[in-house]
């Protein structure tokens, strides 16, 4: 199994549901034991005890996608407030990983 | 009678080696005294490159990433797990496309390497940037390093991968080809503005592809040049009258510009002595 976690946005969860996948974007709502981050569209992400997500900020995910195309964190990386992040340079890397995937990760 | 010759030819070369000997030896842990020093690179790539790159043989110093040598490497990573042995300290680096062990030989002269107050240190679960040399030991790939450090900016990320992707297209697919760069130097040449040529230009000898442009070269030679090169190539090229109509630009004007660039190589006439063609094509 590869160790690839392409990054993705919300639009591409459908065609990696029960993968490892990175996503980066800005945290939008915290629930207890659930969140919901703006990437490309609304992602649910259900929270691991050592995920210490801050609003607004952006945070990057590593974790599996679920059936219901929520995502199950498995460890998640503070990138702080979102206004630090060049978004646009975020969307063009999540394009860059599937238009040239060679580089990134290996297709099945 | 060509002692003279001889002479100077040795002591030139004699000069030349001398001079770059010393700087290589700083250049790093690999050992190796007969490396290509013509053909290093430094390399933005991915670590899905570099585990999945080619080695042509066991012992060879390079791998091949897209059918081109690469030496050198630079890339970024998120620090999974850090290890202090006796000698070097390992980090697993993982950056989403795979994950590739990095050493860095410790300086037993001087333990201050990554210690110094008041500088970012390295963390577990942090972002760093490693400049260093892929090698094989035993089946297994890492890098070995010359320098890694904390990134400050994680913008730096995203700008990598794409900077990787950048590269990774211009050794797979080629250089921007000039329909890239050529409309800004039509548009600043249609301003007439001598300025903006230049940059142009600057922009299309810079890739491979692009040819060489001499710098001494007049602002009309260069108008012409460009006409010329942006026209339908043919067999015959184009006719005086053609480029002064386009450009436009007075005949006489023209004239003297193409008398330019016969002179430096880059046109040659064709049918008749007033019909350009390009040389590099």
């Amino acid at each position: 199994m590869s160790e690839a976690t392409p990054r993705i946005t919300a639009p591409y969860l459908e065609s990696f549901s029960h993968q490892n996948v990175r996503i980066l974007g800005k945290v939008r709502q915290l629930r207890g034991e659930q969140a919901t981050v703006d990437a490309g569209g609304q992602i649910i992400v259900h929270l691991n005890r050592d995920a210490h997500l801050q609003l607004n900020h952006a945070v990057e995910i590593i974790g599996k996608v679920q059936n219901d195309l929520s995502v199950k964190v498995m460890a998640s990386t503070d990138f702080g407030p979102e206004g630090g992040i060049d978004f646009n340079a975020v969307e063009a890397v999540v394009d860059a990983t599937h238009r040239y995937h060679e580089i990134f990760y290996d297709k099945e | 009678m060509d002692y003279g010759y001889t002479t100077t030819y040795t002591s030139a070369g004699n000069q030349d080696g001398g001079g770059f000997l010393p700087g290589s030896q700083n250049a790093g842990d690999s050992g190796g005294a007969k490396r290509k020093f013509g053909t290093d690179t430094l390399r933005p790539v991915t670590i899905h490159q570099l585990i999945s790159a080619h080695h042509p043989s066991p012992d060879a110093e390079h791998f091949i990433i897209d059918n081109s040598e690469a030496t050198q490497v630079t890339f970024i990573g998120q620090i999974r797990n850090i290890s202090t042995q006796t000698t070097n300290v390992t980090y697993k680096l993982d950056d989403g496309t795979g994950i590739i062990e990095v050493k860095m030989w410790k300086d037993m002269d001087q333990d201050t390497n990554d210690s110094a107050p008041g500088k970012p240190a390295l963390v577990e679960q942090g972002y760093a940037r490693v400049w260093g040399r892929l090698k094989a030991f035993a089946n297994k790939r890492h890098v070995g390093a010359q320098i890694i450090r904390p990134v400050g900016d994680l913008n730096e990320v995203q700008y990598h991968l794409l900077e990787a992707t950048a590269v990774h297209l211009h050794f797979s697919k080629g250089p921007l080809d000039n329909g890239q760069t050529k409309p800004g130097a039509n548009g600043a040449s249609a301003a007439s503005n001598t300025n903006g040529i230049d940059s142009g230009y600057g922009g299309t000898s810079g890739g491979a592809g692009g040819m060489q442009i001499p710098a001494n070269l007049s602002s009309r030679a260069k108008k012409v040049l460009s006409c010329i090169q942006n026209a339908q190539q043919s067999q015959e090229g184009l006719h005086i009258q053609q480029i002064a109509t386009q450009i436009p630009m007075d005949v006489g004007e023209v004239q003297k510009a193409g008398d330019e660039l016969q002179n430096n190589g880059l046109i040659y006439t064709t049918v008749d002595d007033n019909t350009w063609a390009l040389l590099d094509v």
